[in-house]
């Protein structure tokens, strides 16, 4: 313990010399206009600015990269609570209640909120990354497809919970996405599926312009459609911070979020853009008033966003421990370091430890960066609302294509993007909700994919499944939430959903 | 009919780029990119942003690197097969620019790209893949392995970074070298496969020896044998296939430039003496030193004999290998 300390406060003497401070702010500051632009997310930021730190030492390069990685969880919340639109692909929740909440006039609170979670989170999780990165990496490697394959499940099951109202519209809305996840190359095999001669379909259709037409350009298009405008808003100072019960109703989201953002972090393969729709569900399966979700409740902005910065953190546990990258960011970073000459692997922590713990205390570092950066900024986004209609949305389309084609310059993602924002617009007349849309296309290549490897590792036994304990242990909570979700078809007592759903048709009728 | 052609082009150019239409011979006049089919962080993207940053400082014009992922590399490939020959879009490749092909032809679909619609620039490296299995594993050397693989057809396993991909085929040369049988699980590149291996999820893997040195090194893998046509040199106690008896298990995994064919004689010369400079840079010389990648540099002729050598391999090995769907 003592010498964990010894070794900080030599990390907090590596990161807070002004040269690597400096990469620190400026990763930060890259990382938070990467997440707040649409469709650019972290790991287009970091691959672009991969070579920029060339010419940098390792621990200034991999202290700029990660700023980047974490600094764009901050900012992608921003345009997802201003316009709907998810900055990156992991604030696709936050679209949701937090939307809802600046249409209430707390748009503020809403990013207050979204960016004190994140620094909560942020930090929390790299106190527990710097004491149990060992232990922590080996357990992650024990996560193979098999376990995989059951928490992925188990992610799905938790979709039952998304969204509000009908559980029928959610699965159907779940099967669109799974079904839009099919398109692409079979890992497995190596047939091409559903690709009609466009090769940009290879790649399967991309999370990011889905979500950026689904949620932003359905709301671009239902605002359009209203008979009358609906009224520009006009923020006021004392209404831009969050009120004491505001803090309460997060505080316990947080908590939670960091918990559960960090440990899926950490298991390799696994995206941060899952952990932020589990907290989402979590969230809502505990609150006491389920209904005001999707209506601008707190918790759903707190949760997710508290979830995706800690995984950012647990993605870093197998990379700095093991050498092994947890996902494609880390990847890139392990990449960085071995541009610089730094072998990753288990001795990393050991051999390099100027490199280790200065990297560790530039995260701390970073994330009083970020709040410090966020909060002011709190104001000046919030007045982007102040903007009239006519002007900003076109303005915003404009950002929402660049974007989109920023990331692969594929215009497939571009007419992508459209189509589903076409599609967004249909669906949420009809009173679909479209989140579940984009768990299904995260989910079904993964869970596909784990599922085929499970089964060629056990020669086509599906007892796989069950035998291996970890596998068998999140099998067993998915079943125990099948059968919550039954009980009220034997109790015949009426739950918040079925309450929910008579409610919503009591006022279509 | 080409000086017609020349002097539209001429007056194109004079049209669109008025100021530097009298750069003529200056090629490149606007930033070239490198594409590496492959994610961010794998063997042919360390290849391609070490090289652009020194043919950069070489041509003293911006060269880019852009991922573009997909189909097991083919996407990219196919991508730069039929992008505008003008010497502006290169392609980073590795083994798979000979496997891809032929894996189309196994399964009666329109080839995404063939090998004749590249320009080889030159050869950046070539290192044989190596033989792991987890320290923990029974098997202390190759000969044992293969033995035991004898006696359990299909149940020692291994893990690949996907379907036809480098690891997978060079796992595969080597089975019916030594007739023996593992049973495959693909992932979905190399990084994931060596995670596998090293989380015991799969017995053994042929990994480029850079990516798992550190783990050998800290004692958590073991290596069994090479796949090269003589030793490494970082690893002068590890035997080859070939000394092992088994000369039909020769793998590379091999980095080298292409542009797409067609491209003008005086910018392919200029790409071709860029990227000679730029290797010879001392950053280049040290990111590949530090990825512990011995540079294999080969152009003209000599990079055609080998290049053809190894496709011949590849493709009489995916052949072997046969439609996955029919062995169900």
């Amino acid at each position: 313990m003592l010498e964990t300390f010894q070794n900080l406060y030599f990390g907090f003497s590596v990161a807070l010399a002004p040269s690597v401070l400096l990469y620190a702010f400026v990763g930060c500051l890259i990382g938070t206009v990467v997440g707040v632009l649409p469709g650019v997310g972290p790991l287009a930021g970091i691959s672009l600015l991969l070579p920029a730190t060339f010419g940098l030492d390792a621990t200034r390069a991999i202290v700029m990269l990660a700023g980047i990685y974490y600094g764009a969880m901050y900012g992608g919340s921003t345009t997802s609570i201003l316009m709907r639109i998810p900055g990156e692909a992991a604030s696709v929740m936050t679209c949701i209640d937090g939307y809802a909440m600046a249409r209430r006039g707390r748009a503020g609170p809403a990013l207050a909120i979204a960016a004190v979670g994140s620094y909560v989170a942020g930090t929390a999780s790299v106190v527990a990354l710097m004491f149990l990165a060992p232990p922590l990496a080996s357990f992650a490697l024990r996560f193979g497809p098999p376990e995989y394959f059951s928490l992925l499940l188990l992610g799905l099951l938790v979709l039952a919970y998304m969204s509000g109202g009908s559980m029928v519209r959610s699965l159907t809305m779940a099967a669109l996405g799974l079904l839009l996840g099919m398109v692409g190359i079979d890992q497995m095999t190596g047939y091409f599926r559903f690709h009609y001669g466009v090769v940009e379909l290879g790649d399967g259709i991309g999370i990011v312009p889905v979500a950026v037409g689904l949620f932003g350009l359905s709301e671009i298009l239902l605002t359009a459609g209203q008979a009358t405008p609906p009224e520009v808003m006009k923020p006021r100072l004392r209404e831009l911070l969050p009120s004491r019960a505001e803090w309460t109703q997060a505080a316990l989201p947080v908590g939670r979020g960091t918990l559960i953002g960090f440990i899926i972090g950490i298991i390799p393969g696994s995206a941060h853009v899952i952990s932020s729709f589990v907290s989402y569900a979590i969230e809502r399966r505990l609150s006491r008033r389920p209904e005001e979700f999707g209506t601008g409740a707190v918790p759903g902005v707190a949760g997710p966003e508290s979830a995706n910065n800690a995984a950012t953190s647990g993605a870093f546990v197998p990379m700095l421990a093991l050498g092994v990258p947890s996902g494609p960011i880390p990847a890139v970073m392990l990449a960085a370091m071995m541009v610089h000459g730094v072998a990753p692997g288990p001795l990393l922590i050991s051999q390099q430890p100027q490199l280790f713990w200065g990297f560790i205390a530039s995260m701390y570092v970073g994330n009083v960066v970020l709040l410090i950066l966020n909060l002011p900024f709190v104001t000046l986004f919030v007045n982007l609302l102040r903007v009239p209609y006519p002007l900003l949305y076109p303005g915003i389309l404009v950002f929402c294509v660049l974007g989109v084609y920023a990331v692969n310059s594929s215009v497939v993602d571009v007419w992508i993007m459209l189509v589903t924002g076409a599609l967004g617009y249909v669906l949420r007349k009809l009173a679909f909700e479209p989140a579940p849309i984009v768990l299904g296309l995260i989910l079904a290549p993964m869970l596909e994919m784990a599922l085929r490897q499970s089964l060629a590792m056990s020669d086509g036994q599906y007892t796989i499944l069950l035998t291996r304990p970890i596998s068998g242990v999140l099998l067993a909570v998915g079943m125990i939430l099948v059968l919550l979700s039954l009980k009220p078809l034997v109790t015949r007592g009426l739950d918040w959903r079925a309450r929910l759903a008579m409610a919503e048709k009591g006022e279509e009728l | 009919m080409s000086v017609r052609r020349l002097a539209l082009a001429v007056l194109v150019l004079c049209a669109t780029a008025a100021p530097a239409a009298v750069a003529q011979d200056a090629f490149p006049s606007r930033p070239i990119t490198i594409v590496a089919p492959f994610p961010p962080g794998g063997v042919a993207d360390l290849h391609a942003r070490p090289l652009a940053a020194a043919m950069e400082k070489v041509l003293k014009s911006p060269v880019g690197v852009v991922n573009k992922t997909g189909a097991a590399g083919a996407v990219g490939m196919q991508h730069v097969a039929t992008s505008k020959p003008d010497g502006y879009t290169l392609l980073l490749a590795l083994s798979s620019i000979s496997i891809i092909p032929e894996a189309d032809k196994l399964f009666g679909r329109q080839p995404a790209f063939t090998v004749d619609q590249f320009e080889p620039i030159a050869l950046l490296s070539a290192d044989p893949t190596i033989l792991v299995v987890r320290t923990e594993s029974p098997w202390k050397t190759a000969k044992e392995f293969l033995d035991d693989a004898r006696k359990r057809p299909g149940q020692i396993s291994f893990s690949s970074s996907g379907v036809y991909c480098t690891l997978h085929m060079a796992m595969e040369l080597l089975q019916h070298a030594a007739g023996v049988k593992l049973r495959h699980v693909p992932y979905a590149g190399a990084g994931p496969a060596i995670t596998a291996i090293l989380g015991g999820h799969v017995d053994a893997l042929a990994s480029g020896p850079a990516a798992v040195v550190a783990h050998i090194k800290s004692g958590k893998l073991r290596p069994l044998a090479g796949w090269g046509d003589r030793r490494l040199a970082a690893m002068p106690d590890l035997p080859t296939f070939k000394e092992l008896g088994y000369p039909d298990a020769e793998f590379y995994i091999w980095a080298g430039l292409f542009a797409p064919r067609g491209v003008p004689a005086p910018a392919l010369a200029r790409l071709r003496e860029a990227t000679r400079a730029a290797v010879a840079e001392p950053e280049f010389r040290s990111a590949m030193d530090k990825m512990q990648t011995p540079i294999a540099f080969k152009q003209g002729d000599e990079f055609k004999r080998f290049f053809e050598a190894d496709a011949r391999r590849l493709a009489a090995g995916v052949q072997k290998v046969g439609r996955i769907e029919d062995k169900k």
